[in-house]
């Protein structure tokens, strides 16, 4: 397979602030998940290959081509922003054909291919009301109903899942899964671990602007599960759970906050401990009034990686 | 793929259709209120000005000098900073179109609007200034005709001054302002030919050479040499042609960060 993106020694920092450091990876076709916490450098990595900002240094390569202002470039991909932003005063349909215009095609190729686009994201019955009406789903949908209406060979998509309820998303990630089968290249990025998960095991993790991993998804949940996570309960007598608690598989200790009304609980098997907590607490009678995982998101888990 | 003109007159057509409704629209409309207003107030009110009087002085102290500049730098300056604020300058930088077209396209949208809501300014104000009821200079063609002249070249460089602003500058609606006020505003009316370093000097030489005689009432017509209309013209196109080229080839070249 042909690499769609090469970067070597990729850099990218705002002022002080550094988006991207030091970035060498080369995707491949298919779909590419492209998985970190929110400030990792997703989006300044999508606004390289995009072509809408320039490497501070080391170079960057799509289909072959340097990106920034490439017109060449841009009419073989398309992108899906991230911002929530759409010309309000036109209905959706205005919106896709007036790009789909600046990409070369007749107003009637253009209106006919818009409607193809808004029809497969869904939109077919919203698309001749104004932008501004539309649900913040609808308009995600919008975002990526242009970016894909002009048959672009590789489409890079921006937390396209993002403020979409579950059949959109179902749909969506539907519509992804046919443009791959239909030869599209594609590069998702997500905050969110099985969003990307249902679309692809090919992932790169990336965190505080480095990738730290390339490869198969499975290898992530792996991490996933060994890394020790806490269980934070309120419970009206926190000695007696934690007594309780700590013979169980997994737990590797126990915390108690000084009046006995808190317990935390750090374990390497969460499944399990989430398992065998119910007969636990009908046993014990503790009374546990609340419980939550704090450190269930992946921020926590690219933290632990990172040591 | 559209190429400088093609994709320039799309980006105008559809940029002209949506303009209208602008809040910045809305701006350019209030201010263009002002000089009729005053006119008809001058005339109606104040009745010791002849009309030609309300014209001339009206149309350029307030018309020309301040509301076209102003009207030029609402409209103009959100000719690109208008796509960066809304962060929907992404769609279109994304397109294989030359990135100048959205300036080139976005600019000429915006300068409909300034030519319009300036010449509607103008000939209402001339209008309002006839209906005055003091025996005097009448306004005629040689009042009007300058004053939309002035109004729709000032206009036109002023924008394309202002345009180039939001492409070079973070916040072009400040820098347009130290610009309208200190540059313009002050070293327009300061003597010597350090005035031909502004725009309403060219402006003021064009009146001079199709105007009638009342104009010279005016502060600043009497006594100052003035270019001829033809280099009065060709300097301005210059400095039109000059600026939007330069802009083009910054916005060409430009990296526009957005945040999410």
């Amino acid at each position: 397979m042909s690499a769609v993106v090469t970067a070597r020694d990729l850099s990218r920092w705002y002022g002080p602030v550094v988006g991207l450091v030091d970035v060498s990876l080369t995707l491949e076709s298919g779909i590419i998940g492209l998985l970190g916490p929110n400030g990792a450098g997703k989006s300044t990595l999508l606004k390289l290959v995009a072509g809408e900002i320039r490497p501070s240094r080391g170079a960057i390569e799509v289909l072959g081509r340097d990106p920034f202002a490439n017109r060449a470039h841009f009419a073989d991909t398309g992108f899906c922003p991230q911002q929530d932003a759409l010309y309000g005063d036109m209905t959706g349909l205005a919106f896709v054909t007036f790009l789909l215009r600046l990409s070369g095609y007749s107003a009637r190729d253009a209106r006919e291919r818009a409607g193809r686009a808004l029809e497969r994201v869904g939109l077919s019955d919203a698309m001749d009301r104004r932008t501004r009406e539309y649900s913040r789903g609808m308009r995600q949908r919008t975002k990526i109903a242009q970016a894909i209406a002009h048959g672009p060979k590789f489409l890079i998509a921006d937390e396209p899942l993002a403020g979409l309820d579950p059949v959109a998303r179902r749909g969506i990630v539907e519509l992804f899964r046919e443009l791959q089968r239909e030869g599209l290249a594609l590069l998702v990025s997500s905050h969110v671990l099985h969003e990307i998960e249902e679309l692809t095991r090919e992932v790169v993790l990336l965190h505080r602007g480095r990738v730290l991993a390339q490869g198969d998804v499975q290898g992530i949940r792996a991490l996933l599960s060994s890394h020790p996570r806490k269980v934070e309960f309120r419970v009206r007598d926190a000695r007696r759970l934690a007594r309780a608690v700590v013979e169980m598989p997994g737990v590797r200790g126990v915390r108690i906050s000084a009046d006995g009304t808190e317990l935390g609980v750090e374990t390497s098997d969460l499944d399990g401990f989430l398992g065998a907590l119910p007969a636990i607490a009908a046993a014990t009678r503790a009374g546990i009034q609340s419980l939550h995982t704090p450190d269930a998101g992946l921020e926590a888990v690219f933290d632990y990686l990172v040591g | 793929m559209p190429g400088l003109v093609e994709a320039t007159i799309l980006l105008f057509r559809t940029q002209v259709a949506r303009v209208w409704w602008s809040r910045r629209t809305l701006a350019c409309l209030a201010l263009a209120a002002a000089p009729p207003a005053m006119a008809w107030i001058i005339a109606h009110i104040n009745t010791r000005v002849p009309p030609a009087g309300i014209a001339t002085h009206l149309g350029w102290l307030l018309l020309v000098q301040i509301v076209t500049p102003l009207c030029a730098l609402v409209c103009g300056s959100a000719v690109v900073t208008e796509e960066i604020e809304d962060r929907t300058i992404t769609y279109l930088f994304s397109r294989p179109i030359p990135r100048a077209a959205v300036l080139l396209g976005r600019w000429l949208a915006s300068l409909v609007v300034v030519s319009v809501v300036l010449g509607l300014s103008a000939w209402l104000t001339t209008a309002v200034a006839r209906s005055s009821p003091v025996a005097g200079a009448p306004v005629d063609d040689r009042i009007t005709v300058p004053l939309l002249a002035a109004v729709w070249i000032g206009g036109a460089v002023y924008s394309a001054l202002f345009a180039a602003a939001g492409v070079i500058f973070r916040h072009p609606m400040i820098a347009g302002l130290a610009y309208a006020f200190a540059v313009e505003g002050f070293l327009a009316n300061l003597p010597g030919r350090n005035q031909a370093l502004t725009v309403q000097y060219y402006l003021r030489s064009v009146i001079a050479a199709t105007g009638s005689p009342e104009w010279r009432h005016v502060e600043g017509f009497a006594s100052s040499k003035f270019e001829t209309l033809g280099a009065a013209t060709t300097t301005l196109a210059v400095v039109l042609v000059v600026v939007l080229a330069l802009a083009s080839w910054r916005i060409s070249r430009k990296e526009f960060v957005l945040s999410a």
